[in-house]
């Protein structure tokens, strides 16, 4: 199946070679790259672990206590529930564990390119997966947990009673499958972030994994459990060809339950529950069931063309504000810092230090989290306002330099007209400044564009945001990200074109 | 009209003016001449608060300008630049509007005079410095005799009392400085008081009634502009004019 679609989309590069533009056959290219890549050679993957002697396990620290953690009384050492999962089933392999730092959400890629032997993080069964990766029997059984606030008494134990409320939960997780098609999902990249929307009225209720929920929901006074949806499973993932690895991988699991020794670590956590009883009596017909869910991956469509337009309207909508934001705000900066008071001059100077200097994304966290006891913002206003506050520190920049070209006769001539200061700036000095400035802000806009996929980090779904969702949902990333990287392309280009003309015209008069 | 008293000003080591006084009266036409460096620019600019100075005092029409600058003398600025206008060596036409809205700019925008009657004035001025088929035009567009003649009906649009001129002829091509001294001619015939720091001698002697000739900060000469220009006194403006040559 897979075999035959590259074959597609070989044959199309070579009818793209002649009479289709150039850009396509780039485009072209790059899928047909993309979608060769990442198969591992189908040698006996049991046998290479052996012989390397350690099992590599990728997983992401950031996901916090229970799972993999460094503990801070400790110096610092690994510690977690899977990272004595993993010891243990690498000891009864034969060797050694070694934990690989990876991002969460790129834990299934990076698995597939090989970075390392298996994805041991909290990695639930989810129908996109199954069809992805090989799954092992299950190592923790959990409950997708609803939580709401404590006053609000319309979210029951049931999916349906979530119908058209905003629910949060991490994108592509168990839970966000779920709850797709029924409530207006909004996606987290972190687990205490949900939570803290909730209790902020952002949202209208979370559903996660009951170790989450038990960690960072309910010690929130103004939160409730309002009960267990269904149950999910954490898995090892295997990549597809490795299936001697995933065997074996079964067979050790089995014999540390059967042992107490599964029972043991997750107790030493706090999260061995009656629903754990389920893995001691653990069989091929439950394993069957626990895939069985999986349902085929989907192809990529016109629904999905649409979902990228809106995620391009998005974007562009987003930078479009942002920048209206940032120019007068980098307007006024420059003038403040070139010709205002000393005290606010240097204000105005701190404030472009400090954007410059520090990262847009902390940024965006300390605006949106940060400040929701003070400031409650909905993600898209806080977004527009988090880049267009980052951005102004840049254009401030600009048009000091901008102002700095006007030659000082022109100022002088205002002034000895009787021109106020700010009438002299308003009418000769900044209209100059501006025509100097563009090019550089064409420019700063076209980085903005592409800046603003970092605003998914506060819940708004943008272009790249819908190309990783997208890409779960196909199981691919070449078409979607073709088709990302070709609508990122097609709003930057004319810009960029437009900044050229500008330049050369500026460059004449 | 203008009364300059004890004008100091010193820039690190260096003395710029030396304690200047002098009295422009109404009506008249000065020029300012001398070696460069001498303080003719910098006293000039000083007269619309463009420079500040360090001790000493100018009152111009009634208003008082103090050492210290703009900030000092803000109020006072403000009423001065109204009736005093100025023309540049390099001309400094606002090169984002045409000719015709150069000379609208400050009467619209300062005096907030109404455009239909800025536009109409302007374009008189522009006839009488010679340039009605140049209102279209943006600065870039002209030659530099036809920018300072625009930058002249700029200053003229405003009704100024007294027009400072600093050296508006230096800049221009040769051939393009008999336009604008035309122009400068007739402006001193229609009896505008003008200042005008300039190296044209022959224009001086001509045109200007009193000349005033600067070295080293101080005034070393004046008088009526023939007897200056044609019999100095002082060996400097002697040295200066090249009569000790022949």
């Amino acid at each position: 199946m897979r075999g035959s679609n590259r074959r597609t989309a070989a044959k199309s590069t070579v009818v793209a070679f002649g009479p289709v533009s150039r850009l396509w056959w780039v485009v072209l290219l790059a899928m047909a790259v993309l979608s060769c890549h990442g198969r591992a050679a189908p040698t006996s993957a049991l046998a290479r672990v052996r012989a390397a002697g350690v099992l590599r396990w990728g997983g992401d620290i950031q996901g916090g206590e229970p799972y993999v953690y460094e503990d801070s009384e400790h110096g610092g050492r690994l510690t977690g529930f899977e990272v004595e999962l993993a010891s243990a089933l690498a000891r009864e392999l034969g060797v050694r564990a070694q934990f690989v730092q990876n991002d969460w959400s790129a834990l299934i890629p990076s698995l597939e390119r090989g970075t390392f032997d298996v994805a041991l993080n909290g990695v639930e069964v989810t129908a996109q997966r199954v069809g992805r990766v090989r799954f092992t029997r299950p190592y923790y059984i959990f409950g997708a947990r609803l939580m709401a606030r404590r006053d609000d008494a319309r979210i029951l134990a049931t999916l349906a009673s979530l119908r058209g409320r905003r629910v949060g939960t991490l994108a592509n997780s168990y839970s966000y499958e779920l709850l797709r098609g029924v409530a207006e999902v909004v996606p987290y990249e972190g687990v205490e972030e949900p939570y803290i929307d909730l209790v902020q009225g952002r949202t209208d209720a979370v559903l996660l994994d009951d170790i989450i929920a038990t960690r960072y929901g309910e010690p929130k006074p103004e939160l409730r459990v309002v009960g267990d949806l269904t149950d999910g499973y954490y898995s090892i993932a295997v990549r597809p060809g490795e299936a001697d690895l995933q065997q074996a991988l079964d067979r050790a699991l089995a014999r540390i339950t059967a042992s107490g020794e599964l029972e043991r670590i997750l107790r030493g956590s706090n999260i061995w529950s009656d629903r754990e009883r389920r893995l001691l009596a653990w069989t091929d017909d439950d394993q069957r069931r626990m895939l069985g869910t999986a349902a085929a991956g989907q192809r990529f469509g016109w629904s999905h063309v649409v979902l990228f337009a809106k995620g391009a309207l998005v974007t562009l909508l987003l930078s479009a504000l942002s920048m209206c934001l940032a120019i007068p705000l980098g307007i006024g900066l420059a003038v403040t810092r070139l010709f205002g008071p000393k005290a606010l001059s240097r204000l105005a100077g701190a404030y472009v230090e400090l954007y410059r200097g520090t990262p847009v994304l902390l940024q965006l966290y300390v605006l949106y989290y940060g400040l929701a006891p003070i400031v409650k913002l909905d993600a898209l206003p806080a977004a527009v306002i988090g880049l267009g506050m980052n951005y102004a520190a840049y254009e401030a920049e600009v048009y000091r330099a901008g102002i700095q070209a006007v030659p000082r006769g022109q100022m002088e001539a205002a002034l000895s007209l009787g021109m106020s200061l700010p009438l002299a700036l308003r009418r000769v000095v900044l209209p100059q400044a501006f025509r100097l400035a563009l090019p550089s802000v064409t420019n700063d806009f076209i980085a903005l564009l592409k800046d603003s996929s970092l605003v998914s980090v506060i819940t708004v779904v943008e272009l790249t945001k819908q190309m990783t969702i997208t890409a779960v949902d196909i199981r691919g990333w070449a078409l979607p990200g073709a088709l990302c990287a070709l609508m990122y392309f097609l709003m930057s280009y004319p810009l960029s074109l437009w900044a050229q003309r500008l330049e050369a015209r500026l460059a004449r008069s | 009209m203008i009364e300059v008293h004890e004008l100091r000003k010193v820039y690190g080591e260096r003395t710029i003016l030396g304690g200047i006084t002098a009295t422009f009266e109404k009506g008249q036409v000065v020029a300012l001449v001398g070696p460069s460096g001498g303080g003719k620019s910098t006293l000039l600019r000083c007269l619309n608060g463009l420079e500040s100075f360090d001790s000493g005092r100018v009152v111009v029409g009634g208003e008082t300008l103090l050492p210290g600058g703009a900030k000092v003398n803000r109020a006072a600025l403000h009423r001065v630049r109204q009736r005093v206008g100025m023309v540049f060596q390099q001309w400094n036409l606002f090169a984002h509007r045409t000719a015709l809205g150069n000379v609208i700019e400050a009467p619209v925008h300062v005096k907030g005079a109404p455009l239909a009657q800025a536009t109409e004035r302007g374009r008189e001025l522009l006839a009488r410095v010679g340039l009605s088929h140049r209102e279209g035009a943006y600065p870039h567009e002209m030659s530099g005799g036809e920018q300072q003649r625009v930058a002249i009906a700029r200053a003229l649009a405003m009704d100024p009392e007294v027009l400072l001129l600093d050296e508006p002829t230096s800049a221009l091509d040769p051939e393009r400085v008999g336009e604008v001294l035309d122009v400068l001619g007739a402006l001193a015939a229609d009896g505008l008081t003008m200042l005008i720091v300039t190296h044209e001698m022959r224009f001086a002697r001509e045109v200007s009634h009193r000349t005033l000739v600067l070295h080293g900060g101080q005034i070393i000469e004046e008088g009526p502009s023939r007897s200056v220009i044609d019999d100095p006194k002082h060996e400097r403006t002697r040295a200066f004019l090249g009569l000790d040559r022949k």
